[in-house]
């Protein structure tokens, strides 16, 4: 048995890894820069490219912190023509333009010289700063205007890929550098920009594109850093690491594990509430089969498993916590709005909370209840035309005895084995539930996690759900082989 | 001797007139199941209005007689109509989509039974309008007269003052193609792997080492030149249009296919090579059992979320896919025993000795056999496709706010309690599609499968 729970947890390893990498693979791909988010949220507006020093390093720390500066993954399918550095150009739109210049013209070093000087031709546009005697030229807004419009154009010069865009922005630079004396300075620096774009051109080498390369990066990568850490930022996901929160730039494990309990509350009582009541139900209808009790649960257990959870849940807070109707509940929480009296005990706690538990209670548990009686039911009526059953009968033992002394044990069986897919179901499930009635767990936070971008968040619980579930299969298996004598894991 | 030969001919009549066939047994176990033929005929009911919806639900009326002009805007192609005014000669454009049908001079109009275009507001009767409340409506002169029962919005407005019959029809259309792609997905997945797994077993398909390892290897140009070289080729197909996406994408899996087939007839040439020519076993079955158990192991809701969460385009064609790329496992496993189970039998050995391709005895012989546990699985897997799909939009992720779906317009419901007809309605109308399908795949198994009859 020991050896058989050792090779089951040692099979967790693979399955644990495609999680992970699914998870990853998910939380890269998510829309938006988050260091630019968190970096910009913090601090807005000025002029363009004014961005203070401190923000800039503000932003190059955040992006050591999350990770960001290293390649994603261990290796990558890339082409003859992408140099192995690209992942550095921390900006992921110039990044992409880069990468779309690449694809087409396929000549990374011209490309990275034209890269270079419009980054130092940017820079000079940025320290520039008017003599006396040049403001005693010109208008002090001109400049300024002139300035900023140059600014901008090459900026989104730098993410700007398209072949007749770009053209228009060189001419449009080009255009204003004319338009000045004082402008004069900058030109050297521009026509360089631009012969290093016709450069590009003219030296395209498309077909590098189409030779395939694989890149290493050994384990100086993102998902190893995720994984592992770096033992500096991150202690990895081994040791119960999540990374940072986008959005409160907290730990995302310290806000799992102050939200764990909720959850895992709802689970637990929702799978024992729904096995209280089945367990006896499904028997009662499997003994008297057929009879009107049967039919009426039957169908009324049907109805309660097609039924949406989001619906129901909506339907009981629109009749039990609605002003209009029936204000005997509260519509949402766990605890009282200001939180529970200092001198409260535990008893205390749990009265007050009770009229915030009831309705959530009701909609974790109708749906597994549901499908535990349908399960008890069959297995019970499979039980009871077995020849055993016959020989107790024909023994003259009276049938209470027959059903829940004889019978009923071994129709426990089927229902131990859903236990694996009730228990995830409870913590999956809970996204909606959770959100509906705003409980503080993992779903809701799951929920303002996704309509906040916060990909750190969806992943940790992603993870984390798919281990509970792994947990829950053994779990169930073990249990399985305990009850089932004939059942022997070798 | 002719007595006998009669009755030969007369058993072998009867023979003919009792035919047996399982498709008429399954048929007729299925139609005693009242639940399950009730059932049936409220889904062809619904299919019904999921294809006319937008002849019975739309403010555009299906006939119009304007100015000696006849029109039919809800059926036209096109969007507009040039009238010309006989008597002052003026021109007048009609857009269909944007005109004001009802305060129209019209000699001769006929409204859609339903005439309203889900999420296009009335105003007159915005803010929550129950369905018996007094609903009004403007003439043309500015009069407020109350609303005349063929306009009445049955079922009530939403905040907006959007019509809740017109968005429950359009929605079942949403609802059922759910059903309809997604599992369409699934089980293509699921029946293919599942014959594989259950059919070839581990020791069963083998080819040579060289073959193997070249085709491995072409797998990984085939995706090089299918989706990495076109990635942004794909990327901006995304961004323009669906047709550009999927013109896109099919020729992107049009090159992966052909780059993989043309490693397929290399890896043949490379198994001639000594050292290569060695035979390898594929384990198909282990393959696909581990892929499954993986799959099953995940927090599928979770996944589909964040997946449509990540989505740049939000469309349900997006969750649609995920789905049914997420739903396949059940039948997978059904079909996998089933195939097991048939392909021990004895006309298979029978279809294999006598020299058949194994395509074919996959295909035309053991899967009919095999597909009954399927088609039940597939019945239960729409009812949760649609379950997962309005959870979603109930939620609003991953779903744009430009589609109408009963989880939407429920989720319209959440911010005003007093506005019952809003959960009451589109939740029946889950509800009642949930059942449907669920009763159906209980039907379906009790006629497919007399062993599980209970």
């Amino acid at each position: 048995m020991l050896r058989y729970i050792l090779k089951r947890i040692l099979l967790f390893i693979p399955t644990l890894i495609i999680i992970t990498l699914l998870g990853f693979i998910i939380s890269i791909n998510a829309p938006g820069d988050p260091v630019e988010r968190m970096v910009s949220a913090a601090q807005s507006g000025g002029e363009i490219g004014t961005q203070s020093v401190s923000q800039v390093q503000d932003k190059i720390f955040w992006r050591k912190k999350l990770g960001l500066d290293l390649p994603v993954f261990y290796f990558s399918l890339t082409s003859l023509s992408r140099p192995d550095t690209l992942y550095r150009i921390y900006d992921r739109s110039e990044r992409e333009a880069l990468d779309r210049l690449i694809s087409r013209y396929g000549n990374w070093e011209q490309i990275q010289q034209y890269e270079k000087d419009l980054v130092s031709f940017y820079n000079s546009l940025i320290a520039f700063t008017p003599d006396s005697s040049q403001l005693q030229q010109y208008n002090k807004n001109t400049i300024r205007e002139h300035m900023n419009w140059l600014k901008s154009e090459s900026l989104t010069l730098r993410s700007s890929y398209e072949e007749n865009i770009i053209a228009a922005k060189l001419n449009k630079i080009s255009g204003i550098l004319s338009q000045y004396p004082f402008l004069a300075s900058f030109r050297p620096a521009f026509s360089q920009v631009k012969n290093d774009y016709e450069n590009i051109k003219s030296t395209a080498s498309a077909w590098k594109n189409y030779i395939p390369r694989l890149a290493f990066y050994k384990t100086q990568n993102q998902y190893h850093r995720w994984l592992f850490g770096d033992g500096e930022f991150s202690q990895g996901l081994i040791r119960l690491d999540f990374g940072t929160s986008y959005t409160t730039k907290q730990p995302v494990s310290d806000v799992i594990f102050s939200r764990i309990g909720w959850s895992m509350f709802f689970a637990m009582l929702s799978v024992l509430l729904a096995y209280l009541i089945s367990i006896p139900l499904g028997v009662k209808a499997a003994a008297k089969r057929g009879s009107r009790f049967d039919k009426y649960s039957s169908l009324i257990l049907f109805m309660l498993y097609s039924m949406p959870s989001f619906w129901l849940a909506t339907l009981l807070l629109m009749t039990f916590a609605n002003t209009d109707v029936l204000h005997w509940l509260p519509a949402s929480g766990v605890k009282p709005p200001m939180g529970y009296p200092d001198e409260a005990g535990f008893f205390d706690k749990v009265r007050l909370s009770l009229p915030y538990l009831i309705l959530p209670a009701i909609c974790y548990t109708y749906s597994s209840f549901a499908f535990l009686s349908r399960t008890m039911r069959v297995s019970m009526i499979d039980t009871i035309g077995l020849d055993y059953i016959r020989t107790a009968r024909a023994k003259g033992l009276p049938e209470d005895k027959v059903i829940w002394k004889h019978a009923f044990r071994n129709s426990l069986l089927p229902i131990i084995t859903v236990f694996a897919n009730i228990f995830p179901a409870a913590i999956g499930g809970s996204v909606i539930i959770e959100s509906i009635f705003t409980i503080p767990g993992m779903g809701y936070e799951t929920f303002l996690g996704i309509q906040n971008n916060n990909y750190p968040m969806i992943i940790a619980v992603f993870t984390i759900t798919g281990f509970l579930t792994l947990v829950g299969y053994l779990v169930s298996d073990v249990l399985y082989a305990l009850v089932d004598p004939r059942i022997s894991y070798k | 001797m002719m007595k006998e030969s009669e009755a030969h001919t007369e058993k072998d009549a009867a023979g003919m007139k009792n035919h047996f066939s399982f498709q008429k047994y399954a048929w007729a176990q299925f139609r005693k199941n009242k639940p399950a033929f009730y059932s049936y005929r409220i889904l062809i009911f619904l299919v019904a209005l999921a294809i006319l919806a937008p002849f019975i639900a739309t403010d555009q009326p299906l006939y119009c007689k304007y100015k000696g002009v006849h029109m039919f805007p809800a059926f036209s192609p096109s969007n507009n109509c040039e009238v010309k005014d006989p008597q002052t000669g003026k021109v007048e454009n009609i857009q269909y989509d944007i005109a004001d049908w009802k305060r129209m001079d019209a000699e001769n109009i006929v409204f859609a039974p339903v005439p309203y275009t889900p999420q296009k507001t009335d105003i007159d009767n915005s803010g929550y309008v129950a369905p018996g409340d007094k609903q009004f409506f403007t003439t043309k002169n500015g009069e407020q007269v109350e609303l005349p029962a063929r306009f009445r919005h049955w079922l009530g407005t939403n905040k907006g003052g959007e019509d809740v019959l017109s968005g429950l029809i359009n929605g079942t259309r949403v609802s059922l193609s759910i059903g309809i792609l997604s599992m369409g997905i699934a089980s293509v997945m699921g029946l293919l792997l599942g014959a594989m797994a259950g059919y070839f077993g581990d020791k069963k398909l083998q080819t040579t080492r060289g073959a193997f390892w070249t085709f491995m290897i072409g797998i990984v140009f085939a995706w090089y030149y299918g989706f990495s070289v076109r990635s942004y080729a794909i990327a901006d197909g995304f961004a323009t249009s669906s047709a550009a996406m999927i013109g896109q994408l099919l020729l992107s899996v049009f090159i992966f296919a052909l780059v993989a087939f043309l490693f397929l007839l290399l890896g043949r040439l490379a198994g001639k090579i000594p050292f290569l020519s060695r035979r390898v076993f594929i384990p198909v079955d282990s393959i696909v059992s581990r892929s499954i158990e993986i799959l099953m192991s995940m927090p599928i809701l979770i996944l589909i979320i964040s997946i449509a969460a990540i989505a740049k385009e939000k469309s349900i064609l997006n969750i649609m896919v995920i789905i049914g790329l997420t739903g396949w496992t059940p039948i997978a496993r059904l079909t996998r025993a089933e195939f097991l189970r048939v392909s021990n039998l004895e006309y298979i050995q029978a279809a294999k000795s006598m020299g058949f391709k194994e395509f074919r005895i996959i295909f035309k012989h053991a899967l009919p056999n095999a597909i009954a546990p399927a088609l039940v699985a597939i019945a239960f897997g729409v009812a949760s496709a649609i379950l997962i799909e309005s959870s979603l939009s109930f939620l609003g992720v991953g779903v744009p706010p430009s589609t109408v779906t009963w989880g939407s317009l429920l989720n319209g419901g959440r911010e005003q309690f007093s506005a019952w007809w809003l959960v009451i309605f589109p939740g029946l109308a889950i509800f009642i599609t949930v059942t449907i399908y669920n009763l159906l795949g209980e039907g379906l198994r009790d006629a497919l499968d007399p062993r599980l009859k209970r």
